[in-house]
């Protein structure tokens, strides 16, 4: 088992390059393509089609792209919950399934996939517990994370009692509890209410400021994709491939004012009119 | 959804309802048709709660002796189905070389298994725990595999993020949500573990109340008769009240699950 050094105060847990063949390179993705058969024997569906794309370390990447464009399945393709019909990716000079047993991915689902039968805390604690870290640890880090999405009155409750926007950011906690080095979010706002989407936005910009761990974001909101990203992967359906990459130059840390800003909607419209180009 | 306050009083109706029906029909039978074996037939019901009165330990000394059979057969069962569910969730092919099996056992009937199996142990209590956990092992089986193969992808792709063993996965996982199903299976296992102790106590066993049942019948004392028959329904009421409660102990979170046919 890896050994983590939980006990720093801050968010920050040390990276370890030494094993990093391409140092500045986090995920390389190089002509990947995703073919499902149909059950059925029906037209197999294409969904992902010769993706090129480069991730370096410590940078905030959304894909973004309307439903059914490969999102999800390139997530996946990178968290080895899924194996590319052709092409590679390497994460570090490694195989996504090394990286996923040395248990260095952070994951938060579309849906919130929680266990029924654990409470809140008993859920966001799961991935600590099967990292093997100490009970009092776990407690300390469990309360801070819930703290973090608002959610600490909530503890004690099943995920039952809990609305679908409440649970998806019972997702988020579980998923920053372990300090992941690589972040793969699905969407994770998209069931949030206005108020509590931008709320967590900045609060995943703090988080992801100060720790400088690799963020995929998923999403298909063009403004969240420019507030929160360093670099926007336009992908583009049927079949689904990368159709543009547009680099936000926006001055970090951002808050709302930033998204008031001409450069702001210069960016918004420059990628909508990457989807027009389709 | 009804509140507690009101299902309190629709049972309390049906139970007077019952009453009445039943002591008009008795009344019926003797009173008014004049029916000579009315007493047999359908007897009042004051007159059998006042039997089961002034028999009560007898009664209890019975049904304590084929509860307690049943009890440990039933646990027995249910071990052995459990574990049996987890093995063949583990291994595809021990369920293939299994499952036929599982379900033939079941076409052979109680009745002649019963002898069958006293003629090998010769011992009564033995062979009631023997029955009665034959008889729990297999809705047990049945339900608790029908979980663990239901386990949704997504919860199990949680797991394997986190590049979770085995073990894990079935303790954190897998056995927590089969949980709602283990119990619907117990709850179909339960009273009929008490029915299979009762039964085998009528193959000549010298105690238990399938015997008060039996005797009272040939040496025609009806009120005993329907006493007995009274107290066997409890014995199977009290053993499903037993696993709704710990049902409600260790299921705290809710889920509905629909009820696999045990047999
Ligand atoms: N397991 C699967 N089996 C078969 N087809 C699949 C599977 N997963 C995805 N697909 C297909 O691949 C395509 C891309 O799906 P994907 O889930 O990646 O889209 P998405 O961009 O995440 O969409 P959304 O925004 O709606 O979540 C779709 O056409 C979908 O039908
Ligand atoms: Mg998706």
């Amino acid at each position: 088992m890896e050994a983590f050094n939980y006990t720093d105060t801050t968010e920050f847990m040390e990276r370890d390059f030494s094993n990093s063949k391409e140092t500045g390179t986090e995920i390389k993705i190089e002509n990947v393509s995703m073919v499902f058969p149909d059950k059925n024997g029906g037209e197999p569906v294409t969904a992902l089609q010769n993706v090129n794309l480069e991730i370096k370390q410590g940078e905030f990447i959304s894909l973004l792209g309307p439903s059914g464009c490969g999102k999800t399945t390139l997530l996946r393709l990178i968290a080895d919950l899924l194996q590319p019909t052709s092409g590679n990716i390497t994460v570090r000079g490694e195989t996504p399934r090394d990286v996923r047993l040395k248990k260095k991915y952070g994951i938060v689902f579309q849906n919130p996939v929680l266990y029924d039968w654990r409470t809140i805390r008993r859920n966001v604690c799961m991935p600590m517990e099967l990292m093997g870290m100490k009970k009092s640890e776990r407690t300390a880090r469990v309360t801070k994370m819930l703290e973090l999405v608002g959610l600490l009155d909530f503890g004690k409750h099943y995920p039952y009692e809990l609305s679908g926007g409440m649970q998806q950011r019972v997702g988020i906690a579980r998923a920053l509890a372990i300090k992941p080095e690589i972040l793969l979010m699905d969407e994770p706002f998209s069931a949030l209410d206005e108020f509590t989407r931008e709320k967590l936005q900045i609060d995943l910009l703090r988080i992801w400021n100060k720790t400088n761990k690799t963020v995929i974001f998923v999403t298909h909101n063009i403004s969240e994709a420019v507030f929160l990203s360093d670099r926007v992967v336009v992908l583009s359906p049927h079949p689904g491939r990368v159709s543009a990459v547009v680099d936000i130059d926006l001055p970090r840390p951002r808050d709302m004012e930033c998204r008031q800003t001409p450069e702001f909607f210069d960016y918004m419209t420059k990628i909508r009119n990457s989807f027009e180009g389709v | 959804m009804i509140s507690k306050k009101e299902r309190l009083r629709v049972n309390i109706v049906w139970v007077i309802g019952i009453f009445l029906v039943w002591e008009l029909g008795a009344f019926f039978l003797a009173g008014v048709l004049n029916d000579p074996m009315a007493d047999a037939k359908l007897p009042y019901l004051h007159t059998i709660f006042w039997v089961i009165i002034q028999n009560f330990s007898e009664l209890l000394g019975a049904a304590g002796l084929t509860f307690s059979r049943a009890i440990l057969g039933f646990i027995l069962g249910a071990g052995v189905g459990f574990l049996l569910a987890i093995v063949m969730s583990l291994s595809k092919t021990v369920e293939k070389i299994a499952f036929p099996y599982l379900i033939f056992s079941q076409m052979v009937p109680v009745l002649g298994l019963a002898p069958i199996i006293f003629n090998l142990v010769r011992d009564m209590n033995t062979s009631r725990t023997i029955i009665a956990a034959y008889i729990t092992f297999f809705p047990v089986s049945v339900n608790m595999l029908s979980g663990l193969t239901s386990v949704d992808n997504e919860k199990k792709e949680l797991m394997y993020s986190y590049a979770a063993g085995k073990k894990s996965i079935y303790f954190k996982l897998m056995i927590p949500y089969s949980l709602p199903y283990l119990f619907a299976g117990l709850k179909i296992a339960a009273p009929m573990s008490v029915t299979a102790s009762i039964l085998v106590d009528m193959l000549g066993s010298s105690g238990g109340i399938g015997v008060k049942l039996l005797y009272s019948l040939y040496s025609g004392t009806k009120d005993m008769f329907w006493a007995s028959v009274f107290t066997s329904a409890a014995m199977g009421i009290i053993s499903y009240s037993i696993i709704l409660i710990l049902e409600k102990k260790f299921i705290p979170w809710k889920k509905e699950v629909v009820q696999k046919e045990g047999a």
